[in-house]
């Protein structure tokens, strides 16, 4: 019930709405610029949040990252060219009715069913997060480190292409966090003798850089592959409007897909995409006109697009109670609660509950700001896209990169820091290693390190622990089954690859 | 061939990890060793770049991966070489002037050949920043050790 109140609060908060619709209209203009992604964008504003108070400055990220989230959904529709991985599945029906003339049918569609799976992500967040952060309280460090430990190999082993690249990426994550004084006996470790990385790598620093400068060193590759130039599809009249009759059978598709996209948002590291091509998959195999999907079915944009918004809240459940984040944008969100001195966890609902529930109203406002704007505006926010010159932008962004990494701390350090880590981003890209799960694992090291001596202090140095405890050991058995169940799945798809090579 | 790269790389890494994480002193008694999570996740990672390197062994002669573009990697290596230069004068000469440098380079690298585009770049650059960043937000400028332009126009 505390979200009532907090609503009431934010509404007669005029700066906080203000911060509220600028979010929505900024995520939705960069979600939707093919190239640019909402982690890059909460990234280089991460410095300029120092100077807000916390809950304007995660209010406004927050609400910047749904916004993108649908943003993506322009550009796939209007362009054919997603503007998120997870709007891929959203092009499949909605770039067909874009060319048949009904690009603006299509968005309005688009945008109530991510308000639809977002509201709905956002409510279940509200009703649940409470219980999991009671349920967290109880839980000691061998359990918190099994946690972290399943975490770890969630991530790295279920994004992208390779389990041994992805849990790579995660091991030189933790590696990279190592850097610096022992939080415990502050012995150094890997400072090399240097005073600057006895201070350790600086989480702004080493975003800004994997998440900006690295996509600017990645557009400059791209622009040199890319051949032609972006057209926006037009609707005729008629394709431009949307009807009830259109939209009902549309509404089972939309809630089926707020499920399954709160479900997976729950989990860590499964992110959007998977949610928006599961939840299409479903979508069409329980539709009554399967048929027509890929060809331009309305109820092929809506089941995609509420799954990949209804992921958007669920996804902060295991950062505010556990202090995990499931993905890059919760890792940054992160980032702000550490820079301005709020301990992530199952005690921030007892320190801090007031804040975390205003953040929860400051998302659903934010919900209806972008879906306002997306239902009469997504065809303008399209043309304003088509008129920025990316040849301008992206060197733009590199040097807002730089004033934006110095500004953090002050610190020319962080800016060496930042210029390395973004031709290391870049390289991770380029070699198909998982940058996500380098930026989590960074995040997630230091919390993991923790709780896994605690452990061990408890234990008398005995690893046993972890095996003894049921709850540690049920963490510990989800990470090994993660990865055995990707094993299987790339085996499984390696054998009907052989079996097609064979036949053709 | 890049199978095999990527998996020396990982190797030599996590051999330098594996070195670093030993040069942590032992634990005290009743304490637990500073180097056990460095020096764990640097064996895991040696783990990992041999299944790597296995797979590079695996893998059917002639399938050479991904074509390589050169020119797009040179392009990049170039413009990471700008911005450690870039990063690296700040130090030398503050903020302004090496930003007012390195603005229209970084505009033609991305194909910007107005000429005249580029030089408003080297005026608008360099004060857009200034204001938002080290004004409005009160952020401290770095100071150029050698010539600092901003203390010059400020006389």
């Amino acid at each position: 019930m505390e979200i009532f109140p907090a609503l009431l609060s934010v509404i007669t908060d005029p700066s906080l709405l203000f911060a509220i619709v600028l979010a929505a209209a900024v995520g939705m203009v960069v979600g939707a610029t093919p190239g640019l992604t909402a982690s890059a964008a909460i990234a280089m504003l991460l410095p300029i949040t120092f100077y807000m108070s916390p809950l304007f400055a995660l209010a406004f990220l927050y609400v910047i990252g749904k916004s993108g989230r649908y943003g993506g959904s322009i550009a796939a529709i209007l362009f054919n060219t997603p503007g998120t991985a997870a709007s891929a599945a959203t092009q499949i029906d909605g770039y067909p009715l874009a060319r048949a003339g009904q690009a603006g049918k299509a968005m309005k569609v688009a945008t109530i069913s991510s308000v639809i799976g977002d509201l709905m992500g956002d409510i279940l967040l509200v009703v649940g997060v409470g219980f999991i952060a009671a349920i967290a309280l109880k839980l000691g460090p061998p359990e918190t480190f099994a946690i972290y430990f399943a975490a770890f190999v969630v991530i790295g082993s279920v994004i992208g292409s390779s389990i041994v690249k992805g849990l790579a990426s995660a091991l030189m994550g933790i590696l990279i966090a190592m850097v610096g004084l022992d939080p415990i006996s502050s012995e150094e470790r890997y400072t090399f003798g240097s005073f600057d990385l006895s201070n350790g790598i600086g989480l702004v620093p080493l975003m800004i850089g994997v998440f900006v400068l690295g996509e600017v060193f990645a557009q400059l590759e791209t622009r040199r592959k890319a051949t032609g130039e972006t057209k926006q599809n037009k609707s005729t009249e008629d394709g431009n409007s949307l009807t009830w009759e259109e939209y009902k059978p549309c509404l089972p598709h939309a809630f089926r897909g707020g499920f399954i996209g709160a479900g997976i948002g729950v989990l860590p590291g499964l992110g959007s995409a998977i949610a928006a091509f599961i939840s299409y998959g479903e979508g069409k195999r329980r539709a009554k006109n399967p048929e027509k999907w890929g060809k331009g079915a309305l109820e092929g944009v809506a089941a995609p697009e509420a799954a990949n918004n209804a992921v958007s809240g669920p996804s902060m459940a295991p950062l505010l109670t556990l202090g995990i984040p499931g993905s890059t944008i919760g890792a940054i969100l992160l980032g702000v609660f550490l820079i301005h001195g709020i301990q992530v966890g199952p005690t921030l609902f007892l320190t801090d509950k007031e804040l975390v529930y205003k953040l929860f109203a400051c998302g659903m406002l934010g919900i209806v700001a972008y879906g306002l704007i997306g239902y009469f505006g997504a065809t303008q926010v399209a043309r304003i896209i088509l008129k920025i010159p990316t040849n301008v932008l992206y060197p733009l962004i590199f040097l807002t990169a730089f004033v934006a990494a110095y500004s953090a701390r002050g610190s020319m350090f962080d800016v060496t820091v930042m210029t390395c880590a973004g031709f290391a981003g870049w390289l991770m890209r380029k070699y198909d290693f998982n940058v996500a799960a380098f930026v989590i694992s960074f995040v997630l090291a230091k919390g993991a390190e923790e709780t896994f001596r605690q452990s061990l202090l408890m234990s008398d140095g005995g690893a046993l622990i972890f095996v003894e405890r049921p709850i540690a050991l049920a963490f510990l058995v989800i990470g090994a089954g993660a990865i055995a169940f990707r094993v299987r799945g790339i085996m499984k798809e390696r054998k009907i690859a052989k079996g097609a090579l064979e036949d053709a | 061939m890049r199978a095999y790269a990527e998996g020396l790389v990982l190797a030599l890494i996590s051999i330098v990890a594996i070195w670093g994480a030993w040069q942590v002193p032992a634990a005290s008694p009743g304490d637990t060793w500073a180097g056990i999570v460095p020096f764990s996740a640097s064996i895991a990672l040696l783990f990992l770049s041999g299944l790597l390197l296995l797979g590079a062994v695996r893998q059917p002669a002639g399938d050479t991966g991904q074509e390589q573009d050169n020119g797009a990697t040179l392009q990049i290596i170039g413009l990471f070489i700008i911005a450690l230069i870039y990063q690296q004068s700040f130090r030398w000469f503050g903020y302004l002037l090496p930003t007012a440098i390195a603005a229209p380079v970084v505009l033609y690298f991305f194909g910007v050949r107005s000429w005249i585009g580029l030089a408003v770049a080297v005026v608008l650059c360099p004060l857009i920043f200034h204001l938002i960043f080290f004004v409005l937000l009160g952020v401290y400028p770095p100071y150029g050790e050698v010539f600092d332009l901003l203390s010059w126009i400020q006389g």
